[in-house]
């Protein structure tokens, strides 16, 4: 059949969890949000009231004022990397909020785009340490969904007392201008706004854009004044030197000068408006996106914050999915793992999620053993599922919280390292988009084989519950402590002072595991790309599946009927 | 005969004069219709020498709102369409889309349309946009109660705060002082979130009376979209409508073709297809201010209605056989001036109802069923019941329904008398005593009733 078979698994939140459960994990889940909320607001406020006052003395507007205007009203903005350098402190006590620059998925003109906007409350929106990468990994999105690209440039180069952190490595500043090169030659339309200072590297970043608008108050110098002798006697300014009246009309570096900030950036939206219209509604196949049946706010009370307590995952998919609907692949298989296919602002997206709780054991029939492992069958389960969904051309999502791989003779017997490598080798060259949520935990190498962000997925989201680690606390203590351990785990010696310093020496261990689980940690170092609320997952998967889609012919995408899912469903289902 | 043109089976997942109505427009075009029917309706005379599937016990929820049964249903039977009719699943857009990708055929809207007319604010933000009259109220979902406070003072009181995805009278509050509001609105986002998972909450202007108007249209998939006028159903008892009527004896001319028209436009505006109502409140508080009153969008009703018939009646287009068509992918087989709406068509609702006992249904089996005279072609009837017929006491307690069409409202009173008092039923009780006493008071006459008062006095009224 090559219908898709989707079928309603919602089932009411009173039909899960009982009230109690619930009402205690909404409030466990009230205090992270409020965190996240806090911590956000701190990120958006960059340095302060002083400093956007100053940028609206000269007439200009701020970074995140730019880009509500650009937006489509109505639309929300999808900001990635809010947290990159997060209370991070430099030398002087300096710290910077966003690493000075905002980027964000932003719907202009009715087309997915990528916004990098230099933050002009922040040091002028020069470049930290990291704000090189963070701009990078958003070319890096751009490129992989091909996506305009726009940028907002009011950047005033290196934050020179930090350089040795920004400017020489493989990611340094200069590999920005390389992404720049590789999207136009992947022809990825960029455009660029000059809207003030750029000075140096901040220079070079629009140039290589396809259209180049600057504003009156804008120049682009490889050099500013500041730094060419005999400026001052000369009365030479930045903006005589390469504001638009040169660059516009002598060098060609821009095309159009306009008087403003408002101007440029309707400009920006008219550019936009040029480029083909958005392929989604051609692959909705006539459907229409339409929400989950059941509410994607319960995710909030339904998913236990304590990673050791169970929930129902059919149940997150259910508030993932439209209308609740879906086509679970493979379930008679490794049942461990969760894999099919549902729709998502009305076009298809692959799911992969980890079943919580005990499973039934195939080794060993009668018994049961904890889920959230990878077994053999799981594992080969979603590595066909991941390979046909990059045959197909189906976004997919992988929904994290997993332990691990399974150990043990056993699994070692079974050659768990080999299936595994298949997945990773699977995932490693998939070029469908895929999208990682570390829901809760991410752990070892279960982490890294359900498309972790050293896979390469295009976005990476965690939670303000997620736990990423190689492995849990204590389990490190123990591995750390190994040689002092009987086979229970406990310690051997029995002089009391050395049983003293080991167990601190371990609590020492599992307390910084702990605290580096922390996803704003993983935030802060560019380990994870955004933190969002579970409550407003099911708004960034819509997103960025629809940006998947938005083009025709930058990637595959096979109509249903062709799937190579269906020959997996049936080589399964045994029809003779 | 097959028609090599159309769906060959199709199932009709509906019962009693739903699936009767639905099964003569399927045999007049070569379809054969399945019946799903419950074990309730095993039974059933309507039937006798049919093909059918049993959905499963009689519990509704068991049987005919069941979405995944229901779908499997129509594949064992090899359907390749399904029509909803009205109520059960026939505004369950995630049914509508089960349909589709099971490759099944729904009659009705797509169900992203569907859905979108089911969500108060993008409906009526919809509704807006393409020129029709709205209820006032908030702009979508309420911030706070201070945002309520701020609108009921824009709009005037009483006002009523409602769930955005609520429905039958949960999640809804009336406020007629501003002091209620901060109770209201948490109450009715509580209500939301209890009983739909949704808390939000929006204000509407609370209008006590007025008339219940409503528009017919039917669209196919190609942006052809056609109104057969509109119907009157002002008579009604708890929200249940009991009369209905086409036209309006009290709508005013160029109020009815300026809310036809935008009407019109809004159904190809969403992209709608198929057939459906735009239900609208006639509002007279401007009417002691010498203005006139208006007509203002309430929601639309994504299927075919109980009431179609007084439409088909006036206008001699068969909407179900439409719907099939335009389902099948054909195009409108009219155009809007090939509708000519004639005379005056009155519709009563007939249900086995006990009116010395509150309305109760009085399920039971009917010992005598005499239908009236329908040689003159000016009365029809639409129903499942034939002597005998025990009637099951898990779904509504319609045994028929009464179309008169004459030339105009006194006419069409009097033949509907005429009919009622031919019709003949015994075994339970009826409602038709009170559709005689509403029909012969001078209130229907003259037309002075709105919503909050039945004509006709205590007997209609009484509960």
């Amino acid at each position: 059949m090559a219908h898709i078979p989707l079928s309603p698994i919602g089932k009411p939140r009173g039909n899960v969890l009982d009230d109690q459960s619930y009402d205690q994990n909404l409030e466990r889940a009230a205090l992270l949000e409020e965190r996240l909320q806090a911590r956000r607001a701190e990120v958006h406020a960059g340095w302060g009231d002083k400093y956007k006052e100053r940028v609206h003395a000269k007439g200009k507007l701020t970074a995140r004022e730019r880009i509500e205007f650009l937006k489509d009203p109505g639309s929300r903005i999808f900001e990635v990397g809010t947290f990159v350098n997060f209370d991070d402190e430099f030398p002087g006590g300096l710290k910077s909020p966003g690493a000075g620059v905002v980027t964000a998925f932003a719907l202009v003109s009715g087309r997915w785009c990528m916004v990098i906007a230099n933050d002009n409350t922040v040091a002028s929106g020069s470049w930290w340490p990291r704000t090189p990468e963070k701009i990078q990994r958003a070319q890096t999105m751009a490129l992989r969904l091909r996506i305009p690209t726009l940028y907002l440039v009011d950047c005033s180069g290196l934050f020179l007392p930090e350089q040795s952190k920004s400017f020489p490595g493989a990611r340094g500043a200069g590999h920005i201008f390389k992404m720049n090169s590789l999207l136009s030659a992947q022809g990825v339309p960029q455009i660029a706004g000059v809207f003030g200072d750029c000075i140096a590297g901040g220079g070079y970043m629009p140039i290589i854009s396809d259209r180049v608008y600057m504003t009156e108050q804008a120049y682009m110098v490889i050099a500013g004044a500041a730094l060419i002798k005999g400026a001052k006697s000369q009365k030479m300014t930045s903006l005589s030197i390469g504001g638009p009246e040169v660059h516009v009309h002598q060098s060609g570096c821009a095309d159009v000068r306009v008087p403003n900030d408002d101007v440029l950036i309707d400009c920006m939206r008219r550019e936009v408006e040029r480029l083909p219209t958005s392929a989604a509604t051609f692959y909705r196949h006539g459907s229409g996106p339409m929400p989950p049946r059941e509410p994607p706010s319960e995710l909030l009370g339904l998913l236990p914050t304590d990673h050791r307590v169970a929930y129902d995952a059919h149940q997150v998919l259910a508030r993932l999915c439209d209308q609740s609907l879906f086509w679970e692949v493979l379930p008679e298989v490794g049942e461990e793992m969760i894999c099919g296919v549902g729709r998502v602002g009305g076009l298809y997206a692959g799911f992969v999620i980890n079943r919580q709780g005990l499973v039934g054991d195939p080794e060993h029939p009668g018994k049961q053993r904890p889920s959230a492992i990878l077994y053999r069958a799981g594992i080969a389960k979603i590595s066909a599922f991941s390979r046909a969904c990059n045959a197909d051309g189906i976004p997919l999502v992988w929904l994290q919280d997993i332990s691990g791989f399974d150990i043990g003779l056993e699994a070692e017997r079974q050659g768990l390292l080999a299936y595994g490598s298949s997945l990773i080798y699977t995932n490693s060259t998939n070029d469908v988009p895929m999208f990682t949520v570390l829901l809760r935990k991410a752990s070892g190498a279960g982490y890294y084989a359900m498309s972790g962000l050293p896979y390469d997925p295009v976005v990476q989201l965690s939670t303000p519950i997620s736990r990423l680690s190689v492995m849990e606390g204590r389990t490190l203590a123990i591995a750390a402590y190994n040689t002092k351990l009987d086979d229970d785990f406990e310690i051997v010696s029995k002089d009391p002072e050395e049983r003293a310093s080991i167990e601190a020496g371990m609590k020492q261990v599992e307390q910084r595991i702990e605290g580096d689980m922390d996803p704003y940690v993983a935030a802060r170092q560019m380990d994870t790309d955004e933190i969002v609320s579970l409550t407003e997952l099911r708004a960034y998967l819509e997103m960025l599946v629809e940006a998947s889609y938005q083009n025709t012919g930058s990637r595959r995408i096979k109509n249903p009927r062709i799937w190579s899912l269906h020959d997996l469903a049936v080589l399964v289902q045994e029809v003779r | 005969m097959a028609n090599p043109q159309l769906f060959h089976r199709l199932l009709i997942a509906n019962r009693g004069e739903v699936a009767v109505r639905i099964a003569r427009a399927c045999d007049a075009l070569g379809i054969e219709p399945v019946f799903a029917y419950s074990e309730a309706d095993r039974n059933a005379p309507y039937l006798e020498g049919r093909r059918g599937v049993c959905l499963g016990p009689g519990r509704a929820s068991d049987s005919y709102l069941d979405a995944a049964r229901v779908v499997q249903a129509a594949k064992l039977s090899d359907c390749s369409a399904l029509h909803p009719g009205w109520g059960f699943l026939s505004e369950n857009s995630a049914f509508a889309s089960l349909c589709e990708t099971h490759g099944i055929s729904f009659v009705g809207p797509p169900a992203h349309v569907m859905h979108l007319m089911g969500t108060k604010s993008p409906a009526k933000r919809a509704m807006k946009l393409a020129g029709l009259t709205l209820i006032p109220g908030s702009d979508g979902p309420l911030q706070s109660a201070e945002h309520a406070r701020r609108v009921a003072e824009e709009v005037g009181l009483p006002v009523l705060i409602k769930a955005e995805s609520g429905g039958g009278g949960r999640g809804m509050k009336i406020v007629r002082d501003l002091g209620e509001m901060e109770e209201a609105f948490h109450a009715a986002q509580r209500e939301g979130q209890a009983f739909f998972g949704d808390p939000r909450v929006y204000l509407e202007k609370l209008i006590e009376g007025g008339r219940h108007i409503e528009i017919q249209v039917i669209a196919d998939r190609y942006g052809n979209v056609c109104h057969l006028g509109e119907r009157d159903c002002t008579i009604q008892r708890n929200h249940q409508k009991l009369i209905e009527e086409s036209p309006s004896p009290v709508l005013d001319e160029a109020e009815r073709e300026r809310t036809l028209q935008s009407a019109v436009q809004a159904v190809r505006d969403i992209g709608y297809v198929g057939a459906g109502t735009l239900e609208f409140l006639l509002d007279t508080q401007g009417a002691t201010a010498g203005e006139p009153a208006v007509l203002r969008f309430m929601e639309m009703n994504t299927r075919l209605q109980v009431e179609h018939c007084v439409s088909e009646q006036r206008s001699g287009i068969d909407l179900v056989r439409e719907q099939l068509l335009v389902a099948a992918g054909h195009r409108l087989s009219f155009t809007q001036a090939d509708v000519k709406l004639t005379g005056h068509a009155i519709e009563c609702r007939i249900n086995a109802e006990d009116p010395s006992q509150g309305f109760r249904p009085s399920p039971g089996t009917i010992s005598k069923w005499q239908l009236p005279d329908l040689r003159a072609g000016r009365i029809r009837v639409d129903t499942h019941v034939t002597e005998g017929y025990t009637i099951p006491p898990h779904y509504d307690s319609l045994i028929c329904k009464v179309i008169a069409h004459a030339s105009d409202r006194k006419a069409a009173t009097q033949a509907m008398l005429d009919a009622l008092a031919e019709l003949q039923c015994e075994g339970v009780q009826t409602t038709i005593p009170m559709h005689q006493a509403v029909l012969a008071s001078p209130e229907f006459a003259e037309s002075r009733y709105d919503t909050s008062s039945i004509p006709g006095g205590n007997y209609a009224a009484r509960t």
